[in-house]
């Protein structure tokens, strides 16, 4: 099968949100991960019903060190006896919000990022590619530990840093897929009735792209909350609130380890674990309702080494049998290509 | 024509090279009116008119008494000398010297990390390519979905806490004394192996994991090719195949992105060296942010990006030599 056929065909398979939604509904997988994004997002909002204690609550003398019990369902801190579950139902709040806005607002700029290199080319298609590869050898996290300490710790510098430096990724992938959708027939029609480029661009380049740009959402989402654990560990979050990675951080700062205090190890960590696995798995079910031919997860891990996702581009790759065409200035592709297209 | 094409790959590397260059000279610059500022000791019991001094000569000591222009000039030349500049640290250690003393720590753990994870990927990604559906194959795939969604910063507190203070077997922290006492004598490498071995293995998980995935999926491709059929077909051996066809082909792209992989492993180790307390460049680098110790930061930045884009380089120059079906020039 032609690359074009199998793109033209993927984003056929696209649809409104409403049909996505109960498209996954429909998988028994995408259902687990429906359930526990919904679930994740009304502890988040109900922080305050839900928290048995208050979280910043430092003033718990006669309650340090406590193991799990009725009382402290999840224990409370050695140093200064919080109880544990309520931090965590907090941090979910920073967890969820950090990677869901910063998600959403990468995905805006890489399509429109990857729209404009593909389909106005030329000038913006050079410097937006450019642009790309400087960016991909930057290291990250160094990066984000500089500009924080420049712009503050706030979390608004964190999604700041996030949206500029992260959106490498799916631009790439919406470019591909651009330049294929501009050859096909339905815009070239268009395009000799006499429409308008940003006609064009958002009526028929956009909704074509939005399948792989709705999947690679969740999939950031998932990345961005690691990342975000990590920067909140190396105490670069926003030192007022309460977040998985600082939990992590004060428990190993606390003596959690020496102690023996494993509930306050575990309990963090779960959270992290439970948010970005169900982010990942309404991800993973959507390639494979937009592309069956692809086995389930192949490659995923990539998403999450760096920021920009080198992932979709092999999704993509996967698809294709002649390869569309690539920048010259490009860099040959090292990553292997998955399997598909022979099964 | 490839001669033409290893140029044109050259001079585009020393194109990215001075743009993250310029990049890494102006973002200390970023968001004050003096970006000498952040250089100035606390003013502390000093009149205006002695702190004034004190600025003056702070200013002139890291070279910001000159126009903005002339700074970036002169942070060109210094780098064509392989100067990275001075630390804010007491003795104003140069920078280079300060990377030179803790990149083979580093090193120690990356290239550690790299080997044990790639030859144990190999191996198991061989396996489940080969077993393909079977538990070996639905082992690798719920084990790429947890290790994933497992921060390895957790996994190493895990077994921090596990392997280092319930079991003992290693040290949970690494030894304050094992880089100063180190002499290559046996004794020392030995401390040395001892303490490294919780970080690696935190940092290996994730490693093992991907490269079988890779493997796996490389290995698959490889097998639906043609001459892979053929080979079956003249009636060779599964091992010969295995070895002789499969494996030499589904090398190709995981030997080209070792390069890529050291530079992620060497900027990633941050998180993992802060909870080992490994004296490395990673904790280097917090140290020089907690400390705003910004010529030191931007060094080790300038450092990495350049590792990086030397690794590409490399990476991109090896593919066309070892694969000699890659047409290099214009796709178009």
């Amino acid at each position: 099968m032609s690359t074009r056929n199998v793109l033209l065909q993927a984003a056929r398979r696209g649809g409104s949100l409403f049909g996505l939604v109960k498209k996954l509904w429909g998988h028994p997988k995408g259902r687990l991960g429906l359930i526990l994004v919904s679930l994740l997002v009304l502890i988040a909002i109900l922080a305050p019903v839900l928290a048995p204690y208050d979280p910043y609550d430092v003033t718990q003398r006669a309650e340090k060190g406590l193991r799990p019990s009725l009382q402290h369902p999840l224990g409370t801190t050695i140093t200064t006896g919080q109880d544990i579950l309520s931090m965590l139902i907090y941090g979910s709040r920073v967890s969820l919000m950090i990677g869901i806005i910063t998600g959403v607002i990468l995905a805006f700029l890489g399509a429109l990022m990857g729209v404009i290199a593909g389909y106005v080319g030329g000038f913006a298609d050079t410097l937006i590619m450019r642009v790309v590869d400087i960016l991909l050898v930057i290291p990250t996290l160094p990066l984000i530990i500089v500009l924080t300490n420049l712009l503050g710790r706030s979390y608004f510098v964190i999604v700041l840093v996030f949206v500029a430096f992260g959106w490498t990724g799916l631009a790439r992938v919406i470019r591909s897929l651009v330049l294929v959708l501009k050859n096909s027939n339905y815009v070239k029609a268009a395009e000799l009735a006499g429409a308008s480029r940003w006609y064009i661009m958002t009526k028929h380049i956009l909704p074509g792209t939005s399948h792989l740009i709705i999947m690679n959402t969740t999939l950031t989402c998932a990345g961005i909350m690691v990342a975000e654990a990590g920067l909140s560990f190396l105490g670069l979050g926003d030192p007022t609130a309460i977040s998985w990675g600082k939990m992590l951080a004060e428990a190993q700062g606390g003596g959690a380890l020496l102690f023996g205090a494993w509930w306050w190890i575990l309990a963090p960590g779960a959270g992290i674990f439970l948010a970005v696995f169900s982010f990942m798995r309404i991800g993973i079910v959507m390639e494979e309702i937009f592309n069956p031919r692809m086995r389930a997860s192949s490659s995923i891990y990539k998403i999450f080494k760096h920021l920009n996702n080198s992932y979709l581009d092999e999704v993509f790759r996967s698809m294709e049998d002649e390869g569309p065409e690539e920048a010259e200035g490009q860099p040959i592709s090292t990553a292997p290509a998955p399997e598909g297209g022979h099964d | 024509m490839k001669r033409s094409y290893v140029i044109k790959r050259i001079l585009y590397a020393i194109f990215i090279f001075f743009v993250v260059l310029t990049l890494n000279f102006f973002i200390p610059r970023l968001g004050v009116r003096d970006p000498a500022e952040r250089y100035y000791p606390p003013q502390g019991s000093m009149s205006e008119i002695e702190y004034e001094i004190i600025k003056q000569f702070t200013r002139a000591q890291y070279g910001f008494d000159v126009s903005t222009f002339q700074q970036y000039i002169r942070y060109v030349r210094g780098l064509a000398r392989l100067d990275l500049g001075t630390s804010l640290r007491s003795g104003s250690p140069k920078v280079t010297a300060l990377i030179g003393e803790r990149l083979p720590w580093t090193l120690v753990l990356s290239v550690t990390t790299l080997i044990i994870s790639l030859s144990i990927g190999l191996l198991f990604g061989t396996l489940a390519a080969w077993r393909r559906g079977r538990w070996q194959d639905t082992l690798l795939l719920n084990a790429s979905t947890v290790s994933v969604a497992l921060p390895a910063f957790f996994i190493a507190l895990m077994l921090s806490f596990y392997l280092g203070f319930e079991l003992e077997l290693f040290p949970a922290y690494t030894n304050p004394n094992m880089v100063a006492q180190f002499d290559w004598s046996w004794e020392a490498i030995q401390v040395v192996l001892n303490n490294a071995a919780l970080p690696i293995m935190s940092m290996a998980m994730g490693g093992i994991v991907g490269y079988s995935q890779s493997t796996r999926n490389s290995v698959i491709a490889v097998t639906n090719e043609d001459f892979v059929i053929t080979a079956r077909a003249k009636g060779l051996s599964h091992t010969t195949v295995l070895y002789k066809h499969i494996l030499r082909n589904a090398m190709l792209p995981l030997a080209t992105s070792i390069g890529m992989s050291i530079s992620g492993l060497i900027g990633g180790a941050i998180i993992i060296e802060q909870v080992f307390n490994w004296q490395g460049m990673g904790t280097l680098f917090l140290e020089a942010n907690s400390t705003n110790d910004y010529p030191l930061m931007m060094g080790i930045m300038l450092f990495l990006s350049a590792f990086a884009i030397l690794a590409n380089l490399i990476t991109e120059l090896f593919y066309v030599i070892l694969d000699p079906r890659v047409t290099v020039g214009d796709k178009r």
